[in-house]
């Protein structure tokens, strides 16, 4: 026995056979586990034949003498019926699939019985009557021949049984000194070997018998197995009709109910099919469309897009084609200008079958974007050129040059002067964020030296800086350093950069600039000792409108536009900008942008402030 | 081309106002003889007879733009030669440089502060030395 706590399959309900084995199992091996079967299953008819047959010639020989020995007889029947019926109840309960072992206790069993009525014969036969000697020699004829039906599905263990009838009531038969018994002692092999004959008879047919019991339960698992699959594959197809159907049905819907117009042609760019965005696009009915060349009917002022020759070759060269300005003709001849995209669809040849075009009206959104470009432009020039009036004569009178103006009026022209330049300011980073957004902002990229623009800047920045009693301190020895940038608009930045720092730095500070080489980047610092940036408004300083507090732009100007517009050029520059708190209070603003690569053997300086 | 300093300057500009400033600008702080035309159509004439150092035009006006303006100029063999700036607040990048490569000076953009702006007509003017 095991003694491992593996879990143990017990066949007890039904007799064990090879179909209990795995399906995988050698197909002999399910054969011979069947063989085996059989032999336990007819070991009970064996058992109580054994029995029966007892009384009977319990009876029939009973003679008082023989008392003792017929006790004694009767003890060891009844001891292996009983063993055998103990072996069948452990075939019935075993956990194994040991069947030689099991076969080779049925062998021991069978020769055992065989065995127990050979000795019968030899003890009750030289001692009987003629009678019950012929008797005798009949029952056990007959158990001979009846342990064909109990033991021949595996016919050694038949042959076994009744060699251990034989060889004893031979030998009595030999030793009794009669003739007649001597010959019936030569005949008996005889018959016994008749009978193995027929058991390996028996035993053969028992085993194609088996085999073809086994092979039907295979076929037959496997057909379960197969319908199940069939099964299981019609329910998929099922299935996928469903999805085709539906998808079918949603696709319908789509077509129908879509804002753009779907139109499908056929590869002479016929028109196949239409939805009712098309209908209202074009302002046909589909009836006076299907059938008709869409080419004609719908694109023929499209010299340049879609015309014959472009057809031809959109059909050969079987790739999808978009085209954002398309004009076409509707029904009552109004000309349109749309969008469309054509896709073909091809068959596993490669042939095109058809051709789907989606496409929408944008006449009103090409007039739209005319007139913001209009009102754009006019609102540049309408409110700078009345700015510059504006300005410009508040700046004479500033400036001293028509002479001394009363304290008094010189403050408020300055008010003036300062609140139209925040005016000018505002229209200046409305129109800068317009034109990036709506993605018409050009640059004009060429190497820049970083250094020497900075130096300007500052220079450019000083007056505004003196206002608010900072400094503004480059650090030493700027090494030489390009980048490719549009200088302009890197001023800008820089400035924007500057202006803030000087507004929040405290009255007599310092503002430090500050030029880094960052491996493959430069990077700009501006530092301040300004109050830092307040915890709320980190995460949106630099969109639009973005500032800290209301009051500041009051105290401290600025649209609110400036870092948003800052950003935006960075990265149209391929750089980024961003901020940090600057240790012992304040901050640095810094943007960073790709070196070119003459700098890489540059030295550097490591940042510091100019005294 | 020249070493003389910038003395003498024309000024084509419809708005009256602008005018007015651009002349006390260049006057009072360039100490410079200013002539201003108003009327575009009128400007060649004008040009020839006062005979500038330097013409600025103003880009958008009535009649005739700037742009066109310039391009007159510069078919006139009279006037062929005369550095021009424009002052514009429209500023279209690709047609500025059109402009300079057509042989405009250079462009001073609106607004203006009237007092640099002499400083910056020197300043395009010295590059021509």
């Amino acid at each position: 026995m095991s003694t491992q706590a593996a879990p143990t399959t017990v066949y007890s309900r039904e007799f064990a056979t090879g179909a209990d084995l795995e399906p995988a199992a050698n197909p002999e091996r399910r054969v011979f586990a069947d063989r085996v079967a059989h032999l336990y299953r007819q070991s009970i008819l064996g058992i109580l034949l054994t029995l029966l047959v007892g009384v009977i010639i319990s009876v029939e020989l009973w003679a008082p003498r023989y008392r003792d020995v017929t006790i004694m007889w009767w003890l060891i029947t009844i001891a292996i019926a009983a063993a055998r019926y103990g072996l069948y109840r452990g075939y019935l309960q075993r956990t194994d699939h040991d069947e030689e072992k099991w076969l080779r206790w049925m062998a021991i069993g069978a020769l055992a019985a065989g065995v127990n009525w050979g000795i019968a014969g030899a003890v009750f036969f030289p001692s009987h009557t003629d009678d019950q000697q012929v008797f005798l020699a009949f029952i056990l004829a007959g158990l001979i021949s009846g342990g064909i039906a109990v033991f021949s599905s595996v016919w050694w263990t038949y042959a076994l049984y009744a060699a251990g009838i034989m060889v004893p009531f031979i030998y009595v038969l030999a030793a009794f000194g009669n003739r007649l018994f001597a010959e019936l002692a030569m005949l008996v092999p005889v018959f016994y070997v008749a009978n193995i004959a027929v058991a390996y008879r028996l035993d053969r047919v028992f085993s194609s018998g088996f085999r073809a019991k086994e092979d039907y339960t295979r076929i037959a698992r496997e057909q379960d197995a197969m319908n199940a699959q069939i099964e299981e594959q019609l329910q998929e197809l099922l299935n996928a009709r469903r999805e085709v159907e539906a998808s079918g049905r949603k696709l319908t819907l789509f077509a129908e109910r879509a804002p753009i117009a779907v139109l499908e042609f056929d590869a002479n760019a016929t028109v196949l099919e239409m939805n009712p965005a098309a209908e209202n696009l074009f302002g046909y009915a589909i009836g006076e469309l299907i059938g008709r060349n869409g080419l004609q009917m719908l694109f023929p002022v499209d010299e340049f897009g879609v015309n014959d020759s472009w057809w031809r070759d959109f059909v050969s060269g079987v790739r999808p084609a978009t085209l954002d300005r398309l004009r076409c003709i509707r029904r009552d001849g109004l000309e349109i200008m749309c969008e469309f995209s054509f896709t073909p669809l091809v068959n596993d040849d490669g042939d095109v079958i058809s051709i789907i075009a989606q496409g929408r009206d944008i006449t009103q959104e090409l007039e739209a974007e005319r007139l913001k470009k209009e009102f754009t432009s006019t609102l540049s020039h309408e409110l700078r050129t009345p700015l510059t009036s504006i300005i410009g004569s508040l700046q004479l009178i500033n400036s001293g040059v028509l002479g001394d103006v009363e304290k008094d009026m010189s403050d408020l022209t300055m008010i003036a002067e300062r609140n139209g330049q925040r005016l000018l300011d505002l229209i200046n980073d409305l129109l800068d964020i317009e034109k990036i957004e709506s993605g018409k902002f050009e640059l004009s990229p060429q190497v820049v030296s970083l250094d020497s623009l900075l130096r300007d800047t500052l220079v450019l920045n000083k007056s505004f800086a003196d206002r608010y009693n900072v400094r503004l301190a480059l650090a030493e020895q700027l090494a030489p350093t390009k980048v490719e940038a549009d200088p302009k608009r890197l001023v800008q930045v820089a400035t924007n950069l500057l202006s803030n720092a000087a507004k929040f730095s405290p009255e007599g500070g310092t503002v430090d600039i500050t030029l880094e080489l960052k491996g493959a980047l430069v990077r700009v610092g501006v530092h301040d000792r300004g109050p830092g940036i307040p915890e709320a408004f980190r995460g949106r300083i630099f969109s639009r409108f973005a500032q800290a507090d209301s009051t500041a732009t009051r105290q401290k100007g600025g649209t609110g536009l400036g870092l948003a517009i800052c950003r935006r050029l960075i990265e149209l520059m391929h750089g980024s900008i961003g901020f940090e708190d600057r240790p012992g209070g304040g901050t640095t603003f810094y943007f960073e942008l790709p070196a070119l690569n003459e700098n890489a053997g540059a030295n550097m300086p490591q940042q510091g402030a100019l005294q | 081309m020249t070493a003389k300093p910038l003395e003498r300057v024309c000024y084509v500009e419809d708005d009256e106002d602008i005018q007015r400033i651009v002349r006390m600008s260049l006057e009072r702080v360039g100490k410079m003889t200013v002539e201003i035309v108003g009327d575009p159509m009128l400007a060649i004439d004008a040009i020839i007879g006062f005979k500038p150092d330097l013409v600025m035009l103003d880009w958008m006006m009535p009649g005739m733009d700037g742009p066109t303006l310039f391009r007159k100029l510069r078919e006139d063999p009279r006037t062929k030669d005369l550095p021009v700036v424009f002052i514009t607040a429209k500023a279209n990048p690709a047609e500025l440089a059109e402009l300079r490569s057509l042989g405009a000076l250079g462009t001073i953009s609106k607004p203006f502060a009237p007092k640099d702006l002499p400083d910056q007509l020197r300043a395009l003017w010295n590059t021509l030395r």
